[in-house]
């Protein structure tokens, strides 16, 4: 049992290992412990370096409910700063990116620099001679670290490092996804896409994981590619290849390596590539950047489909951002990243494809949002209030790394992520 | 009111009607077969090679995206959306008889879905094409109000 607003929560009464039950998604007071116990302690993902490339860019994104500005000072550096003026607490940046060369809280005049550093306070000398600005800087998250230019925040002094955090398992997934850039490095630099529904944050981070719905869900979309190449790809049905994983940390996993590597389709579409001087010249690169055995590994992975808890999501082209907003409103911001150094076509291709099923009027992810809605309208019957999440226990395995595996239809990856949400929920803490 | 003018408005009715009531493949029959349709996302300009938008789609595309909305299985408009939108604010650039003209118009859009309504509007920039005393629409682009905002479900006829 773990206290919450001084009220007890029973998190064993709550998540089993194959259920859940429904309040998780409804309650206001497990929302409120949701948001001081994994978004104020955790590890926390604000955005990626690529998207504030020059001295003086920034853009707002948020720790929770929180704002916070992820700024780059005169000299480079990036910074996590909340959006508060010291002062009284007005928020002292409006726009959602941009450049400056500080900012200036509207309300008194106070100026900050854009590593945070108070900079002036109009008339100080009504403040006495004791005043000191150094105490009044901009405030910020006591840890901040990346990898692979993905920044994530703390509010927590202690606790696990990022890398023990994201442990090699997954680090393994964001590597494949980076190296498909001939540098190393993916750009996420050509726009967001946004999307919003009636429902609880961790719907999403369910259903990123959830290999079982594509079939059925995402109908519409299998029968247009039906309707170009002849068939329906196999890659998520009962017998596939594909395999969902937990990675341990609540971090999860759809690998399709096995499929991808076994998939003549693939091999048939990476010779296809070189066949241009583009797709020839971005092999070139990659072989010589990786060597041929893992630059071939790489295209023929494709990147990867993950989660890292709580509220990033690597897949595909895009990094996702979950932002919760109440236990019944949450916003997705979903960005396609380029590959830095590769053919403009190559990049061209990747928003193209992340278009086709993840904008705003492609043909996919706004049948999953639609799911998220009916969920929570099913949610609100409460004569049998559990969600169940049994699928292919009997038979999950796990490797050597202590990274459990199961057949890309069953729910282990969703059961990681409950797992690790109730340990968290539970750790015996002073909020 | 020139001819001209007639023949726009016409057209440009006939369109949102199609629209409005999610006649899929008679709207997609609309654009001529060479095409560009394109809804920006985050802002009104840019080089589209490099930056996401909501939906860029040369002809086949389009077709694709009206077939599977008209297949039933787009869960995302199901049950449809019912809407009635108001074209407005039409400025026309070319003359009666011009192979291809330049055309502006606003729209508003009232959209009830699943007992929610809302409202979406846009400006659009089309170039039509003379065919048969009509248009084809060679090239359409809708610049939404709503261009950087989270939306929860837009995906009726634009
Ligand atoms: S609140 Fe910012 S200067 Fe007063
Ligand atoms: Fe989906």
């Amino acid at each position: 049992m773990a206290t919450g607003n001084g009220r007890l929560i029973d998190y064993d009464a709550l998540v089993r290992e194959d259920a859940v039950h429904g309040d998780v998604y409804l309650r206001q007071d497990i929302f409120d412990e949701e948001m001081k116990r994994i978004y104020q302690r955790g590890w926390v993902y604000i955005g990626h370096q690529s998207e504030i490339p020059d001295p003086g860019d920034f853009k707002r994104s948020w720790l929770g409910l929180q704002p916070v500005i992820f700024s780059r000072d005169k000299a480079g550096k990036y910074h996590v700063l909340f959006n508060r003026c010291t002062h009284r607490a007005a928020s002292i940046c409006q726009e959602d990116w941009g450049n400056t060369t500080g900012f200036r809280c509207e309300y008194h005049g106070w100026l900050f620099r854009t590593d945070g550093e108070l900079a002036a306070v109009p008339y100080a000398d009504a403040y006495g001679d004791n005043f000191d600005k150094s105490r009044l800087n901009l405030r910020r998250p006591p840890r901040v670290d990346e990898y692979r230019g993905f920044v994530f925040a703390s509010m927590s002094e202690t606790g696990l490092s990022l890398t023990e955090h994201i442990s090699g398992p997954a680090r393994e997934q964001i590597d494949y996804f980076c190296d498909l850039s001939p540098e190393g490095e993916i750009l996420v630099q050509c726009g967001a896409t946004k999307l919003a529904y009636d429902g609880n944050w961790k719907l999403q981070m369910e259903n990123t994981i959830d290999g079982y719905h594509p079939n059925f869900t995402h109908q519409s979309f299998f029968s247009s590619i039906e309707r170009i190449t002849g068939s329906k790809p196999g890659i998520f049905k009962g017998d596939s290849l594909s395999e969902v994983r937990d990675l341990g940390m609540g971090h999860t996993n759809i690998d399709t390596r096995a499929y991808n590597r076994a998939d003549p389709a693939v091999k048939a579409r990476l010779d296809m590539m070189q066949q241009t001087s583009w797709g020839k010249k971005y092999y070139d690169d990659l072989v010589e950047a990786h060597g041929k055995e893992r630059a071939e590994d790489v295209l023929t992975v494709g990147g990867t489909h993950m989660n890292i808890f709580p509220n990033l999501c690597v897949l595909g082209q895009q990094v996702r951002t979950i932002r919760p907003i109440s236990p019944d409103r949450t916003e997705v911001f979903l960005r396609p990243s380029l590959l830095k150094g590769a053919p403009d076509e190559i990049n061209t291709m990747r928003i193209r494809q992340y278009e086709a099923f993840y904008s705003p009027h492609g043909g996919g992810i706004h049948d999953d949002v639609e799911m998220f809605n009916r969920v929570s309208e099913g949610l609100r019957c409460t004569i049998d209030p559990w969600l169940i999440f049994q699928r292919g226990l009997h038979r999950e395995t796990v490797d050597e790394d202590g990274v459990r595996i199961g057949q890309c239809t069953d729910e282990t990856s969703q059961r990681g992520q409950w797992r690790h949400w109730k340990t968290v929920m539970q750790e015996e803490i002073n909020l | 009111m020139s001819a001209l003018r007639d023949k726009v408005e016409n057209f440009l009715y006939k369109e949102a009607r199609l629209m409005d009531e999610n006649r899929y493949l008679e709207w997609a029959g609309l654009y001529a077969d060479e095409c560009l349709y394109w809804i920006p996302c985050n802002e009104e300009d840019y080089d589209p090679a490099k930056h996401v938008s909501m939906l860029y789609a040369d002809n086949n595309l389009l077709k694709s995206h009206a077939l599977r909305l008209n297949e039933g299985k787009a869960f995302a408009q199901q049950p449809k959306s019912r809407m009635r939108r108001i074209v407005s604010n039409i400025e026309i650039d070319g003359d009666e008889g011009d192979e291809e003209i330049g055309v502006f118009a606003n729209f508003t859009v009232t959209e009830i879905r699943k007992h929610e309504q809302r409202v979406h509007s846009g400006r659009s920039e089309y170039k039509l094409v003379s065919e048969n005393g009509s248009f084809r629409i060679k090239y359409k682009k809708i610049n939404l109000v709503s261009i950087d905002e989270a939306q929860d479900n837009v995906t009726f006829l634009l």
